[in-house]
């Protein structure tokens, strides 16, 4: 330290000079090792509100789009195996136009069978006529037979010579007429039952023919027909398959279909948000996931029930304690793209101004 | 010879407190300093020497009387102007040297020049000159553990007159020191620390040296019992 | 003379570096278990960290934290939707699972669900893989740290199947997550799918994470949201505080870390007390002499300032320099994973020093500014 009085000591030169860039490098530490906490934007677009909407008093919800004729499940009146399937899913389809037959081959036997039945029972109507027609002629007969002996037994009667006429001559005349009565009796009898006979077989005819028209409605039953004109959504049969109109339960439905021009969207309010919506006033809506295409779509009405929030869960449990206001708007027809049917829709709607929405402001 | 009178006491008394007791050391000194002088003070140990020599160079206050040095009653003056004073006026040597010992010879000699605002490599070039006037310029870069005995002395004798002092009180210059060496630092003493305008105070009990003095000043229980050239024959 | 104070104090070599290793003894205790303890509480708020767009946090009344939470109906993101000032919210879902993992085991995990559509409430970065990754079915993205944990024999986990509520779940991703203070295995999931991995209850969606519209204020929003809705609504940094709250609450840690702060303090003052006090009484002497040969009490004070300041800056920078390089060696482990030194932390413990300081400082002071000038007569 003699020799070097200041050139060089550890303890006031080296030691500062190590405690000052010590605190150089903490402070670059520090300030490079600060957490990064700034905030970012996020990379997709949530649904937000836009216009005056963004600002002002509204109440949101979520939907799902639907048909404006809602839902239909096609269903069948008739159990059996389809045969022919005339529609595909997307297909638009007139009222009334076939979209699918069940097997009708048992009813056509039947109506055979009807038929037959017909055939036969005219066969024997003919035949009763016929018998009825010889016992006509049997008692028409019968009463010209008849009538001769009861002229010659008149003629005898009136004769007084008794030789003239042999008494056996009119026991003769007597038996004659006698048996000629008995012989037209018999003929009325006869008749008689051959017109009960054609009775019968009238009724046959009529039964079979009544028959032979319910065969003929059953076989257009077996054919399915369009109930509206609509588009054809979901085709869940194939010919083939066994179809029960015994209610299918939790099977899906042979075929969904329904109006979709317009598109409608069924949108649920929280019950609690329900008495701030301004009724008739268009929606804000866009789908799911593609929050920057919004959309406005027109009111059509409110649903009177309240019901359970069932949709949108996203959960096999539903949710039963929200209780959710449903409210139909219907889709321009420029947007038929962008939405399908069952999608879930954000949507937004302005507030009347309550007491709550301005609040804030 | 008609000199400058250095330090003028009047009635200066000194009372210690010792627990309730009251001890007082000195008894009204009344006396002078001439400068020009190398005056000795002389006594038993708690005779009140060093009371007495301390109020005189302005670091303890007198119970009681004024000290007047060159012309300026110090004990008027408020504490910071006093110690200004001393830095001043006053040069000191002590028993123990009380040299620090992280600072070398010449640093060391260079305190009262540092203190009193002087550049320190400027100073250090005069306390180096002084040294070399007390010929240990050779050693002005060692340190005081370095140094013997009596070149701790010597740096110590630096420091005292290094800025010059009108006054310079040294405290038992010579009791750590054989009588050789002790010799030598007073003759030494004479020689630099004696000058026209400047008084000279040494505390000894070194009667090896009293034949040096200008004056012996002799104090027993807080009184000046004599005042000559020589020491009284009874010591 | 500052000089001399300088050379002084360093011309004693033991006690200089007694001085200098208490107050660097000090700052490293204090300013690493600061560090340690602040960052360990700070744990609960990594999740509100971790997710970078959300302004609002929306949650049931009852929920505190981003783990303690209790869920609200689905109609909730309805409400904060309809609340003006919302820009935009979506769903969040936080909840506890366990999974069973490809060996057997059984871990705790936290499932995060983040909105279907957008993937809001993913963290900022992945590590592996890319968010996309989600759209992929039975997707989840791991967090590293849970990575390590769940995966300890370093297989890779990405493709690692895992079940989850006798679900299937594929990791596809690797995000670069802050652990929260459970250090509990993250999984991030779409809404959707992590309905499925939480066994269920009626309602699950634990938050909305709602965005102000420019012109706004997080705080302002807030309290709309609550207003309107009769929610809970917090801004980030409010929510991000309750997690640190409940933490400082429900947890030893504050009181045993305040203890060691203090027991650092008190070596600290001990040790330099102690060092300085005898350095001053070392050199009474000298200090009686400079005194008697005329150096006011000013200057003295000054003197032992400098000397006070010396001590204090080598001692502080190497305590500092300890406390990063402790802190940097650190960093690799995953228990440490993002510990920071808060800015604020470095100024507390220069505050310390400067009470050590100040404090021993003015105690060897007293003595020497009452030692009589005389004395160096005796």
């Amino acid at each position: 330290m003699a020799l070097l009085p200041e050139n060089l000591s550890f303890s006031r030169k080296v030691l500062p000079i190590i405690a000052i860039g010590a605190l150089v490098l903490a402070v670059i530490f520090i300030a490079m090792g600060l957490p990064d906490r700034e905030q970012s934007e996020p990379e997709k677009e949530p649904p937000r509100a836009i216009g005056e909407l963004a600002n002002g008093a509204r109440v949101a919800g979520s939907g799902i789009v639907e048909p404006s004729s809602e839902l239909i499940e096609v269903g069948t009146a008739l159990s059996g195996l389809v045969t022919d399937l005339m529609v595909q899913p997307g297909q638009f389809v007139e009222k009334g136009q076939p979209l699918f037959t069940v097997d009708t081959r048992a009813i056509r036997a039947r109506a055979a069978e009807t038929q037959a039945a017909i055939t036969e029972a005219r066969a024997a109507l003919g035949e009763a006529r016929a018998s009825m027609n010889e016992a006509e002629a049997a008692i028409a007969e019968a009463r010209t037979a008849e009538q001769t002996a009861a002229r010659q037994l008149a003629l005898y009667r009136g004769v007084d010579d008794p030789a003239a006429v042999s008494r056996s001559e009119v026991i003769r005349a007597e038996g004659e007429a006698a048996s000629a009565r008995d012989r037209r009796r018999l003929a009325e009898t006869r008749l008689q039952q051959a017109r009960a006979r054609v009775d019968q077989a009238n009724a046959r005819i009529q039964s079979a023919q009544s028959q032979a028209g319910t065969t003929r409605t059953e076989l257009s039953r077996a054919t399915v027909r369009a109930p509206i004109a609509g588009e054809i959504l979901a085709v869940n049969i194939r010919p083939g398959e066994f179809l029960s109109n015994q209610g299918g339960g939790n099977s899906a439905p042979f075929i969904t279909m329904g109006e979709t021009r317009p598109l409608h969207i069924r949108v649920d309010i929280d019950e609690e948000q329900a008495g701030r919506l301004a009724m008739g006033q268009p929606a804000t809506v866009s789908p799911r996931g593609a929050a920057d295409n919004q959309v406005k779509a027109s009111f059509v009405r409110a649903e009177p029930q309240v019901v359970p929030k069932r949709q949108l869960t996203n959960t096999a449990s539903e949710r039963v304690d929200v209780r959710v206001l449903q409210i139909i708007y219907a889709l321009p027809a420029e947007a038929r793209d962008a939405f399908r049917v069952g999608q879930q829709v954000d949507a937004f709607i302005p507030a009347t101004d309550g007491a709550q929405g301005s609040s804030g402001e | 010879m008609s000199q400058q009178v250095a330090i003028t006491t009047r009635g200066v008394t000194r009372d210690f407190q010792s627990g309730s007791q009251t001890i007082t050391v000195l008894h009204g000194i009344d006396t002078e300093i001439r400068a020009g002088e190398l005056t000795y003070v002389v006594g038993e140990s708690g005779s009140g020497k060093t009371t007495l020599i301390s109020i005189m160079c302005g670091i303890l206050w007198p119970t009681k009387g004024e000290v007047t040095v060159f012309g300026t009653d110090i004990y008027d003056l408020d504490d910071t102007a006093l110690v200004d004073f001393r830095l001043e006026n006053i040069g000191f040597i002590f028993q123990q040297y009380n040299l620090i010992p992280s600072i070398d010879a010449a640093s060391n000699a260079a305190v009262p020049l540092i203190a009193q605002g002087m550049d320190r490599h400027e100073a250090r070039e005069k306390a180096r000159g002084m040294l070399e006037k007390l010929n240990i310029g050779d050693q002005a870069d060692k340190l005081p553990n370095q140094l013997s005995g009596g070149q701790q002395q010597r740096v110590a004798i630096a420091r005292a007159l290094v800025h010059e002092p009108r006054l310079v009180v040294c405290d038992e210059p010579t009791a750590a020191l054989d009588a050789n060496s002790g010799r030598r630092v007073m003759d030494l003493l004479r020689e630099v620390a004696v000058a026209e305008d400047r008084a000279c105070i040494i505390v000894t009990h070194d009667n090896r040296v009293f034949d040096l003095a200008d004056r012996i000043l002799v104090l027993e229980d807080g009184l000046i019992t004599h005042d000559g050239k020589e020491m009284p024959d009874d010591h | 003379m500052l000089w001399i104070a300088i050379r002084m104090l360093t011309g004693d070599k033991q006690k200089f570096y007694g001085l200098v290793f208490g107050i660097a003894f000090s700052t490293l205790l204090i300013t690493q278990q600061l560090t340690i303890f602040i960052n360990l509480i700070e744990r609960g708020a990594s999740a509100v960290y971790s997710e970078p767009t959300a302004d609002v946090w929306v949650m049931d009344p009852v929920s505190r934290t981003p783990d303690v939470n209790f869920p609200m109906p689905a109609t909730a993101l309805d409400k904060v939707r309809g609340v003006p000032g919302v820009e935009w919210a979506v769903p969040h879902l936080r909840a506890g699972a366990s999974v069973r993992t490809s060996d057997g085991d059984l871990e705790g995990v936290s499932i995060v669900g983040v909105d279907d559509a957008t993937l809001i409430g993913l963290p900022k970065r992945l590590i592996e893989g890319d968010i996309s990754v989600l759209s992929q079915p039975d997707s989840v993205i791991i967090d590293d740290v849970g990575a390590g944990k769940l995966f300890e024999n370093g297989a890779d986990p990405i493709g690692a199947r895992l079940e989850l509520n006798d679900q299937r779940a594929v990791i596809r991703g690797i995000a670069d997550a802050i652990p929260t203070f459970t250090s509990q295995v993250t999984l991030y999931t779409k809404y959707s799918q992590a309905l499925n991995y939480v066994p269920g209850t009626r309602n699950r969606m634990t938050f909305v994470i709602a965005n102000a519209a420019d012109g706004i204020t997080h705080e302002e929003l807030a309290s709309r949201i609550e207003e309107q809705t009769g929610l809970r609504a917090r801004t980030r940094e409010e929510f991000a505080q309750d997690g640190i709250d409940f933490i400082i609450e429900n947890t030893g840690i504050p009181l045993n870390f305040g203890i060691t702060v203090a027991l650092g303090f008190i070596v600290g003052v001990a040790i330099v007390g102690l060092t300085f006090s005898l350095f001053i009484r070392d050199n009474i002497k000298q200090f009686g002499a400079l005194k008697a040969i005329g150096v006011t009490n000013a200057k003295i004070r000054k003197m032992v300032t400098v000397q006070a300041g010396l001590v204090g800056l080598i001692g502080y920078g190497l305590g500092i320099l300890a406390t990063v390089a402790f802190i940097w060696g650190f960093s690799g482990n995953p228990d440490f994973k993002g510990f920071y030194i808060p800015w604020q932390i470095p100024l507390i413990s220069c505050a310390a020093v400067f009470v050590i300081l100040g404090l021993t400082g003015w105690l060897s002071l007293r003595t020497v500014l009452k030692t009589e000038p005389a004395a160096v007569f005796r």
